[in-house]
């Protein structure tokens, strides 16, 4: 069975080639080339992979995912992202997945009622476009709902239930205000010790269209690497979601520093060491192949 | 206050629950509707805000604080309609560990497995549940699995389904209803499949242990406590 690391970000300085955003964190300058990816998963045993795009949503600024997964065709899998307030986001998600191995979107954001107890009609949500572009074209939807619009997520789920959803990074919704970046450059989200996710993400395992990424440990524990504190998280997707619907991943490469990707490959059974050798094949690859449904090597 | 009759006795023993109908009704209903009304509509604004921080739950509200908000909230809690069963059943040996002004959003937000709140080994945790406004079959109606309070009752698990639950009952019923149940059973709010918000009271309640609950936890709340039982079941003296 492969090992599939199933979210990551890869990028190679801003360029008229390879155009993108640029932040204090990925200047200009800055490049975490595929290159250097496919080392790390050399080193450790790692087969495939899911690039997620970061900096920037327009066409252009997806050159260089779109690069990486022609290179490397069998290797990895794209998951694009739609500008907000595109006025026709199923043209942008329709030249992106054209052959391209882009296989899904990523947002944040629903754009329905911020008052929880208001009568809900999802057509009338922002990203019902997007939701009914995936139903009709079998695109993966990418989500890491913020803390506002974690309500709206199971009207959607209910409404598409065909379409494939990955709820990324142990299904946090982060908090306004919450993020930040840490001396490593690694992302930090501030949550409370009492999970408020148990009530609202972790829910949505009766929906069996959705699945989790067990990853981004680093940004939620308290603690340094094997993260313990987070140890009950697990558990609790576990026991949500069942075995075949979680997903290892790394984060690469904002954890290369701290704690190593190659820690990272281990972290599952650090987190969950009941796992049979098969249970722990299937999270750290086998779901994602075949709910993502990646090539034959 | 109202000492159960034997065969409620039974069926708390037995069932461990009775459902006192028309608990609350009247001036005293309308001002508990009124009084949760308001103050759920003046303070949800500041719970979204939390909502937002990622702070606080999202798909149920609690209005903080009740008991300092009106006291028609102090009055339900030794309401004499399920007083005198409570203080029947912990041996006349009552605390008051809160309450919760509770509205819940509808399905498919709010959804809750089966669960008991308690184990054996826990003194006797008792809760009310009231209704403030009507909840049909289907509206986020309490579910409670008669029996399963008892040491010997299961093994239980929680299903996928609310309505796959062996042995459940549920319990629809009109605005001032009250179900008292012995949290030991398993119990659940069934799916609300209506588009009406479940707008309710969870009084949790226990046979007193020392130092449980402390002096000060209802101390700004004292002045509407003047009688021994209402300082003994507050907890104010200790």
């Amino acid at each position: 069975m492969p090992r599939i690391d199933a979210h990551l970000h890869v990028f190679t300085k801003a360029s008229p080639e390879f155009p993108r955003e640029i932040s204090d964190v990925w200047p200009a300058e800055r490049e975490e080339p595929v290159e250097k990816l496919l080392d790390e998963m050399e080193k450790h045993q790692i087969d495939q992979a899911v690039l997620v795009q970061m900096a920037g949503a327009s066409i252009a600024n997806h050159r260089y995912l779109l690069h990486c997964l022609k290179e490397y065709p069998n290797r990895f899998l794209g998951i694009g992202l739609v500008p907000e307030g595109h006025p026709n986001p199923a043209d942008h998600m329709a030249e992106l997945t054209d052959n391209t191995g882009i296989i899904g979107f990523r947002f944040s954001t629903f754009g329905g009622p911020r008052d929880i107890f208001a009568k809900m009609d999802v057509r009338e949500f922002a990203a019902y476009p997007i939701w009914k572009c995936a139903a009709e074209r079998d695109y993966v939807l990418w989500l890491y709902p913020n803390a506002m619009n974690a309500h709206l997520l199971p009207y959607l789920i209910q409404e598409f239930p065909q379409v494939r959803v990955v709820l990324n990074h142990l299904a946090v919704c982060p908090g306004k205000g919450k993020f930040s970046w840490d001396a490593l450059g690694r992302p930090q989200i501030q949550v409370t010790g009492y999970n408020l996710t148990m009530h609202t993400t972790y829910r949505l395992a009766r929906f069996e269209n959705v699945n989790v990424h067990l990853s981004g440990q680093y940004a939620f524990s308290r603690e340094e690497f094997p993260y313990k504190d987070l140890a009950g998280w697990h558990r609790g997707l576990l026991t949500g979601f069942g075995v075949k619907r979680l997903m290892w991943a790394t984060d690469f490469p904002w954890i290369l520093e701290e704690p190593g990707y190659g820690k990272l490959t281990t972290v599952i059974e650090e987190l969950l060491p009941g796992l049979s050798e098969a249970e722990l094949a299937d999270i750290m690859g086998g779901n994602a192949k075949r709910i993502l449904r990646f090539p034959d090597l | 206050m109202i000492r159960p009759a034997p065969e409620e006795k039974k069926q708390w023993e037995e069932k461990g629950y009775l459902v006192f109908e028309n608990a609350i009704q009247g001036e005293d209903l309308k001002r508990l509707q009124t009084a949760f009304d308001y103050w759920a509509d003046a303070c949800k604004e500041e719970w979204l805000d939390r909502v937002e921080a990622g702070e606080s739950v999202a798909t149920f509200y609690d209005i903080p604080n009740p008991l300092e908000k009106d006291p028609i909230f102090i009055d339900i809690i030794d309401y004499p309609s399920y007083y005198g069963a409570l203080m029947e059943f912990t041996d006349h040996d009552l605390i008051l560990l809160g309450p919760q002004v509770r509205t819940v959003a509808p399905w498919p937000v709010s959804y809750t497995g089966w669960h008991p709140d308690v184990g054996h080994e826990n003194p006797l945790h008792i809760k009310v549940q009231i209704y403030v406004n009507d909840v049909e079959l289907g509206g986020g109606e309490f579910g409670f699995v008669p029996g399963s309070h008892k040491p010997d009752a299961g093994p239980y698990t929680r299903p996928m389904r609310q309505e796959s639950m062996p042995g459940h009952k549920t319990f629809p019923g009109k605005a001032g209803t009250a179900i008292m149940f012995n949290s030991c059973g398993w119990h659940v709010s069934m799916d609300n499949h209506s588009d009406v918000p479940r707008k309710s009271i969870i009084l949790i309640y226990e046979k007193r242990t020392p130092g449980r609950i402390g002096p000060d936890q209802y101390a700004s709340i004292s002045e509407y406590c003047q009688t021994p039982e209402r300082r003994k079941l507050f907890s104010l003296d200790g």
